[in-house]
């Protein structure tokens, strides 16, 4: 007796196999889809067109060097001008120093602050951008 | 005119005439195009046969058979003879139509919302039988991504595990358990699917155990 005729008894009893069966009968037993008849010639258009295509333009990192050199040195700079003030800030607030020197501090370092946000704005931004860029397929 | 690394064709003539994807590569490496056409030829109907049971979208299915192809001719250099050429074609596949799904889904509903047939049980007239289906595989499009691909992929390689396996680029321990949960969780959707028996036609069925394990 196979499977299905086990199946077909009125007062069957379905072990964890059957059950399953007919889960795999619906799911492997699916009819197969033929492509388009324009399809092959649809592929080999793009891939004749893709041929001819020239070479993507490479990233200019030979030019663009410079640049990253020179952020990075202002970058290493500032924060070499921030750290002692940072420094002298949390000293002074771990130790409870004088409201007005902790003041004194704070302000020191309130340009560096307005730089920090500004970068991380720019960062936000640039987050956004490619996200929407993504989003639309432009990247 | 995209770069194509060259193979010595003469290395390889050997091999190649037992193997007709690796003769068609090393021809479009060499230069020419139009053997490409020969890839297409023999493997458009598994990668749109794959796309459909992802996306269940004819139209959409072709799109995305057709980025698939398009992707493995960029990519043809890349291919490492260590595996088939089947293997590595259709790991490409499923990253496409994955990530492309991910962008754009087809099922936004949860399984839960889907209805289970309301055919009376052990019917068997083709009516029935389709709309278990279809309510069957509308059920699968909307398992949580983990579940649904190793679902898919078993089926589509006609329930050989380890092919599933390399074309997930997982371990079959991985895909056997992901299968059993995907399973359960379908089974709790339909709890009457134990009464949907399989007619005698079916195609031979391994066990759980031989499936899952």
């Amino acid at each position: 007796m196979n499977a299905a005729q086990h199946d077909n008894r009125p007062d069957k009893q379905i072990s964890p196999d059957a059950e399953f069966a007919a889960l795999d009968h619906i799911l492997a037993g699916e009819d197969s889809l033929a492509p388009s008849s324009g399809f092959l010639d649809a592929v080999m258009e793009r891939v004749r067109e893709e041929a001819v295509a020239p070479k993507p333009i490479p990233f200019p990192w030979r030019r663009i060097a410079p640049g990253i050199a020179l952020a990075a040195g202002v970058f290493g700079w500032g924060a070499y001008e921030f750290a002692p003030a940072m420094w002298l800030a949390l000293r002074q607030l771990a130790t409870g120093a004088h409201p007005a020197a902790l003041a004194s501090s704070v302000h020191a370092l309130a340009p560096a602050g307005w730089t920090v946000l500004a970068l991380v704005a720019a960062l936000l931004a640039w987050l956004l951008s490619r996200r929407i860029a993504g989003e639309s397929g432009l990247l | 005119m995209m770069a194509a690394p060259k193979i010595g064709m003469e290395e390889k003539a050997g091999p190649n005439a037992a193997d007709p994807d690796l003769a068609d590569v090393t021809r479009v490496l060499a230069g020419d195009v139009d053997a490409f056409a020969a890839i297409v030829r023999r493997w458009q109907s598994p990668l749109v046969n794959m796309a459909w049971r992802y996306c269940r979208d004819r139209g959409r299915a072709e799109e995305l058979a057709q980025e698939a192809l398009v992707r493995a001719w960029r990519g043809l250099a890349q291919w490492r003879r260590e595996s088939s050429f089947s293997t590595w074609l259709f790991a490409l596949a499923a990253n496409v139509y994955r990530n492309d799904l991910k962008r754009s889904p087809t099922v936004s509903f949860p399984i839960e919302e889907i209805a289970e047939p309301s055919c009376p049980a052990g019917q068997h007239d083709q009516a029935a039988e389709r709309e278990r289906g279809e309510t069957v595989r509308r059920a699968v499009l909307a398992l949580p991504q983990r579940y649904r691909e190793p679902v898919i992929l078993f089926y589509f390689h006609e329930m050989d595990v380890s092919a599933a396996a390399r074309t997930l680029h997982m371990p079959e321990g991985t895909l056997k358990a992901r299968l059993a949960r995907a399973r359960q969780l379908l089974r709790r959707r339909f709890p009457r699917l134990k009464e949907w028996s399989a007619p005698p036609s079916a195609v031979t069925i391994r066990s759980e155990e031989e499936a899952v394990q």
